[in-house]
């Protein structure tokens, strides 16, 4: 099982485009949207500067494009290449190449967001407490679980050529409507409600909380665990179909 | 220590294995042969616990095939088993190694499938031989009792493929048990104990290859005569099948070639440069398969 994890991750670290867009990406992406920004400018309602907020927002895109990506496609192909097939002749439990994917996605989630937070401080000048820095690293990295489950049910459910534009499309939409971009107080009045009731925008909402110094609001936790709930029972269900199908 | 007990898999309509019972024995090298479409793929994913029977049981030694897997006593080799690509050839050794409970030195599996010289080159880069090498690789990495050999040879060519078996017997030799599908009946004549011949998802025959040939049941009987042939006396020669008869040489198959050639004799005829041979494998299976298929329709 550890030596899948090492594996995997260094499978990963050798897989340059996944690790520009999970690592390098999203501290490129803040730039430009922080970048123009003035530090003085508040986001509506919330009392964070603009670079404070879309910090939160690029770390959890960053960590989400780790997991979701890193386990949907890979999943789908180890799949179809019969991979899948080969390990399960190993006396690796069924469930431990799952682990192990979702494992090695998180450890190359965590840097993605420690460089989103260096750069925020450094370029932007974003200052937050001791204690703030490291909640919002647990957080964010832990609330990653969320997509990873997501990205494992994406790989069972989709096959072959319709996994990308299905990842792409979850991906894009989540991020989008989720207000990792841009803060969903832009939005009009009616995506706002809808963008309300995603796991994006309560995972980011987790991290603005903590920013705030506030207590997390239940409402946000609760999506996030019935969509983990969902997300994992889906995965759990996919996996054991394609194991008795395979 | 393998033991199918009318074991039956179907998808729709299509009963792919139908009934089967068979066990193997520790030591043996076994041949499953059939033609497409026989069951063989299936057999082996049962069992190996890929898919699970409709209905009878599987047993490997003695527990379910999964508790077999995870106790690393089968190694095996699918052809439908991908591989891990971005990764080198030794590290997929490494990690199949570091899974087995009883593994063999890194080195050693890697010297023994041949893949020494290509140990650092990335999996997605072999060419059809080599990457079925690596898969023997992973299924021989341990100190496994049964090794399971989907095609073992496809892609290889024939030097690989010696190879490949000189290996397989070095295996064998230990008092393991190996078990393989093949389509290249002379690799069954030459390399099995025992072959099984499946057919539509049934047993049709189990023995050496000697005794399939001798189930097909016919023998061919050459020889050439001193004078004109008596036609009519050949071809009312006792048990043929066939009768070939070109100028002074005749060629005969027989279904008892003892009966037919004491009959010879006593037709007063003196045959020189008698041959009697059996079928070969190939020539036996076609025999069994198209009797069955007769037989069925």
């Amino acid at each position: 099982m550890r030596s899948l994890i090492t594996l995997e991750l260094l499978r990963a670290l050798r897989n340059r485009k996944f690790l520009f867009f999970s690592v390098i990406y999203p501290s490129l992406l803040f730039l430009i949207i922080a970048g123009s920004a003035d530090g003085a400018v508040v986001v509506d309602g919330s009392g964070l500067s603009v670079p404070t907020y879309m910090m939160v927002s690029m770390a959890s895109f960053g960590a989400l494009t780790a997991v979701l990506m890193g386990n949907s496609e890979r999943i789908a192909k180890e799949r179809e290449s019969g991979w899948v097939r080969q390990l399960r002749l190993t006396p690796l439990p069924g469930r431990g190449y799952v682990l192990a994917k979702t494992a090695s996605a998180a450890v190359v989630g965590l840097p993605s967001i420690v460089i989103v937070f260096v750069v925020a401080a450094a370029v932007k000048g974003v200052r937050l407490e001791a204690w703030q820095w490291l909640a919002l690293t647990g957080a964010i990295w832990a609330g990653s679980l969320v997509f990873a489950a997501l990205g494992v049910a994406i790989g069972y459910l989709a096959a072959g050529d319709a996994v990308r534009p299905v990842t792409m499309i979850v991906y894009f939409g989540l991020s989008l409507l989720g207000g990792l971009w841009m803060p969903t107080t832009t939005f009009p009045e009616w995506l706002r409600r809808i963008a309300a009731w995603l796991p994006t925008h309560a995972y980011a909402a987790l991290g603005q909380a903590i920013e705030q110094s506030h207590a997390p609001h239940m409402k946000d936790l609760a999506i996030l665990a019935v969509s983990f709930a969902l997300f994992a029972g889906g995965a759990a269900w996919l996996y054991r179909k394609d194991t008795l199908k395979a | 220590m393998v033991a199918f007990d009318q074991v039956s898999k179907g998808y729709g309509s299509v009963r792919a294995v139908d009934g089967l019972s068979l066990a193997l024995h520790p030591g043996e090298t076994v041949a499953l042969l059939g033609p497409n479409g026989a069951g063989k793929s299936t057999t082996l994913d049962l069992l190996l616990g890929l898919k699970n029977a409709d209905s009878g049981t599987v047993r490997l030694f003695g527990a379910a095939p999964r508790e077999a897997l995870v106790a690393g006593r089968v190694g095996a080799m699918l052809q439908s088993g991908g591989l891990m690509d971005g990764v080198t050839v030794a590290e997929l050794v490494r990690l199949a190694h570091d899974l087995h409970p009883r593994p063999y030195p890194v080195a050693d599996v890697l010297a023994r499938a041949g893949l020494t010289g290509i140990a650092g080159r990335k999996v997605d880069k072999l060419s059809g031989g080599q990457a079925q090498r690596v898969r023997f690789a992973l299924a021989t990495v341990g100190d496994s009792d049964l090794i399971v050999l989907d095609e073992p040879t496809t892609g290889m060519d024939v030097t690989a493929r010696q190879a490949f078996w000189a290996t397989m017997r070095e295996q064998a030799g230990q008092g393991r048990t190996v078990l393989f599908a093949t389509h290249y009946l002379e690799e069954a004549d030459a390399a099995a104990d025992r072959v099984l011949v499946l057919h539509r998802g049934r047993l049709l025959a189990d023995g050496t290859a000697a005794e399939i040939k001798a189930r097909a049941g016919v023998r061919r009987i050459s020889f050439d005569l001193d004078g004109p042939a008596d036609e009519d006396a050949l071809r009312s020669l006792p048990c043929l099948t066939s009768a070939d008869i070109s100028g002074r040489t005749v060629r005969l198959q027989s279904a008892d070639a003892d009966a037919t050639v004491h009959a010879l004799y006593g037709l007063g005829l003196c045959p020189r440069n008698l041959e009697v041979a059996g079928l070969g494998l190939e020539q036996a299976f076609v025999a069994l398969t198209a009797a069955e298929e007769a037989r069925t329709s």
